[in-house]
């Protein structure tokens, strides 16, 4: 699968991760990869265990009992360059980049494993918070997978 | 593996070599005993004829059951003993390749296709899995497995299949050479082996059978009928088992004595000879001695007793001959027992082998427990073969953090051991496992495979932890990582006048928020671990004010601007602000 321009929203502002999680999954909603009440399970998801995944990012997705809402595997991004917490005042974890992931089949496995290697360098995760277009964001994370 | 743990085992003598032989031939039926029952079952009661309620219907189960299920079955849990799921499978695909077209049922074919094509898959995946770009996995797995699966099914077909029947034949042709000399008693040192590597059938329906028949039409009864079908052999072994067996065989003896006896179905007591391949003399003996009986008290059956149950023997026994045929059977049982007592009971290097199996394991155990949260790299490095990363669902986070330790271990050299990715409920124990996990996972994971190592992360894209199982998993220790020094004495710090700083903060252009962002809070992290009291923040280029308190941070490209814009306040410049030492050494000097 590739990664579409319309799933990429630049430049979020969200004060909580909440929020940030939902636009997220709404964006999966609306490109009918998923039924609204996957939302919820991504937000479940996350209280249970963080989708925090270090170098501020976040790949919130749903639990495993989600995955019955999931009609088709779909990957959305939310830049955010103010950052939203997703961690507390005490032990922050900051996210700029967030990843809404529903995936069938693994079939979102390779673009979440050129992800996965490309946010491995913070510089890298710079790029994509910074990018200016939503072409930046897909031409950054396809440089990897050559 | 490396050279240093094989150097550390005990040199195996060749009785432990037949050993462990034998006990991965009885480790591929053992699984399958169930099928054979089934199998055994449906003839001994639907078999047209000399079933119990024949039935023509029912009975077309008999052949594929024979010819097909039971070989398919016993290659596939042969292939996964090798090699999990995918040797299994491969393992299946090549055992395909002996069935077809051999009239023997291809059991001894499937003990050897199976694990071979679990050995050929898992050699390819060492040689290609790593150099599989990401994204191509799955063509990779299908089409590797597939295309291996069909030329070992071809080679099994041309090579394996004529050895295996040939084979077979021969053990016939022994058996018809030694009728024809009439050396009857030294048939069974042919067929008893013969049955153990489940060419009973050749053997019996196809030399026996047919001679007993002509012998039976003449005679009115025939004795070759009896020298396969005698289930006296087996009973005495089965028996030896069940009073001084071990553990898992004594348990099972009982239960298979019923079966094996009263049901005919004589695939049963097999794999507990192949466990203990000594037993093989027990069985010949206790052949040979009944079918003595047999021959000098003029014992015969009028028919085939098919299966081998003594009551189907008892049923085809005709009158007069009935205490011949018992005394035979019961001769074979004492003497198989009595022979398969010693063997059983002073069998002294199995019992070490196994105790220090257990010890080994015991060690393991307890070297894994011990793990504390920082690996410990001794002892543990050539014991790992696989390593899984566990999370909830298996869908997000361990699938990135099985292709960062994928990339991390490629760099590093390490190309034998695969990194997978599962959700925490499909783990399951495994040998030499190395378990990744979230730290809040860390605990189900550890129920799930108490035995594996266990190693929890907190950051996934970016833990330390990578490093160290890489440089634990390591093949070569030898070369000694360069450790970088810092050219000491220049320091951009070194007109900044600390003393005044109240405020610090990063000052960015609207296009580079977002990585301010990252940088400011890398560095507050900074100022936290090192105790420091001042916290930075983010500020763009046209909101700068001018204070003499303030400590702004820029890139060189935004230099230029900031310096047109302050007068008071200090500045300091790095090339880039994520991942900067000179930002690090920063956190020093502040208060």
């Amino acid at each position: 699968m590739e990664l579409k321009k319309k799933m990429i929203r630049l430049n979020q502002h969200f004060s909580t991760k909440e929020e940030a999680i939902t636009a997220a999954g709404q964006l999966l909603v609306e490109d009918h990869c998923v039924q609204p009440e996957y939302v919820q399970s991504m937000i479940d998801r996350n209280n249970e265990l963080s989708t925090y995944m270090g170098n501020f990012i976040a790949i919130p997705h749903g639990t495993d009992a989600g995955k019955q809402y999931i009609h088709k595997t779909g990957i959305s991004v939310m830049q955010i360059p103010e950052g939203v917490e997703f961690g507390s005042a005490k032990d922050s974890k900051l996210v700029t980049i967030v990843f809404g992931i529903a995936g069938l089949n693994n079939e979102h496995l390779d673009v979440l494993s050129q992800i996965a290697l490309f946010c491995s360098k913070l510089g890298n995760v710079a790029q994509l918070s910074d990018a200016q277009s939503e072409q930046e964001i897909i031409n950054l994370l396809k440089e990897v997978g050559e | 593996m490396d050279s240093k743990q094989v150097s550390t085992k005990p040199k195996s003598s060749l009785k432990a070599k037949v050993q462990r032989f034998g006990t991965a031939l009885s480790g591929m039926i053992m699984p399958n005993i169930a099928a054979i029952i089934a199998w055994g079952l449906v003839t001994a009661l639907f078999m047209v004829p000399g079933g119990w309620m024949p039935n023509k219907h029912i009975a077309q189960l008999i052949n594929p059951m024979l010819h097909y299920l039971l070989p398919l079955l016993i290659g596939y849990v042969g292939g996964r003993m090798v090699y999990e799921e995918r040797g299994a499978v491969v393992g299946a695909i090549a055992t395909t390749g002996v069935i077809v077209g051999a009239k023997v049922p291809m059991f001894l074919g499937a003990m050897i296709m199976g694990p071979l094509g679990g050995w050929c898959i898992k050699k390819f995946d060492q040689l290609f899995l790593d150099k599989i770009k990401t994204g191509f996995e799955m063509i990779y797995n299908n089409f590797s497995a597939g295309i291996l699966g069909m030329i070992l099914a071809i080679i099994g077909q041309f090579i394996v299949n004529p050895l295996v029947v040939s084979g077979s034949n021969l053990a016939a042709k022994g058996v018809a050479w030694i009728i024809s000399v009439h050396l009857l008693p030294l048939a069974n040192v042919f067929i008893e082996p013969a049955k153990v590597l489940f060419l009973n059938n050749a053997v019996g329906n196809g030399i026996l059978v047919p001679l007993g028949i002509q012998q039976a039409s003449q005679a009115g009864k025939s004795i070759l009928f009896l020298l396969e079908s005698n289930p006296g052999p087996g009973l005495g072994i089965l028996l030896a088992f069940c009073m001084f067996g071990k553990g898992n065989a004594k348990a099972s003896a009982p239960g298979a004595v019923l079966i094996h006896f009263f049901g005919g179905v004589h695939e049963i007591y097999f794999p507990y000879i192949l466990m203990k391949p000594m037993l093989i003399i027990s069985a010949i003996l206790g052949g040979v001695a009944g079918t003595f009986t047999f021959q000098i008290m003029g014992a015969g059956l009028k028919a085939a007793a098919s299966p081998g149950s003594i009551i189907a023997v008892l049923l085809m026994t005709p009158k007069g001959s009935y205490l011949a045929n018992l005394a035979g059977v019961l001769v074979a049982a004492v003497v198989s027992f009595v022979v398969s007592v010693p063997i059983l009971k002073n069998n002294k290097s199995t019992d070490e082998d196994l105790d220090a199996k257990k010890e080994q394991m015991e060690q393991m155990k307890s070297d894994s427990k011990a793990t504390d949260p920082k690996l410990d790299t001794t002892n543990v490095k050539v014991s790992i073969q696989k390593i899984i990363f566990a999370c909830d669902a298996g869908m997000g986070s361990s699938a990135m953090g099985a292709s960062l330790l994928r990339d991390k271990l490629k760099k590093e050299g390490v190309t034998d051991v695969p990194v997978t990715n599962l959700a925490v409920r499909n783990l399951k124990p495994e040998p030499n496992l190395l378990v990744v996990t979230q730290n809040e996972l860390a605990e189900r994971a550890l129920e799930k495979t108490p035995d594996a190592m266990h190693v929890s992360v907190d950051n996934f894209m970016n833990s330390p932890r990578y490093d160290e199982i890489a440089q634990m998993l390591k093949q070569d220790n030898s070369s000694v990582s360069e450790v970088e020094t810092k050219q000491p004495g220049h320091s951009i710090f070194s007109d900044i006048d600390f003393a005044q700083i109240k405020q610090i903060r990063f000052v960015t252009d609207s296009h580079h928020v977002g990585s301010t962002t990252m940088a400011v809070s890398e560095f507050n992290q900074e100022l936290q671990t090192a105790d420091k009291a001042l916290r930075a923040d983010r500020v763009i280029l046209s909101d700068v004010k001018d204070q003499a308190d303030q400590l702004l941070v820029t890139t060189t490209a935004l230099q230029a601007d900031l310096r047109a814009k302050v007068s008071q306040a200090q500045v300091v410049v790095v090339s880039n602000m994520l991942e900067n030492d000179d930002l690090k050494e920063l956190v020093l000097h502040l208060n």
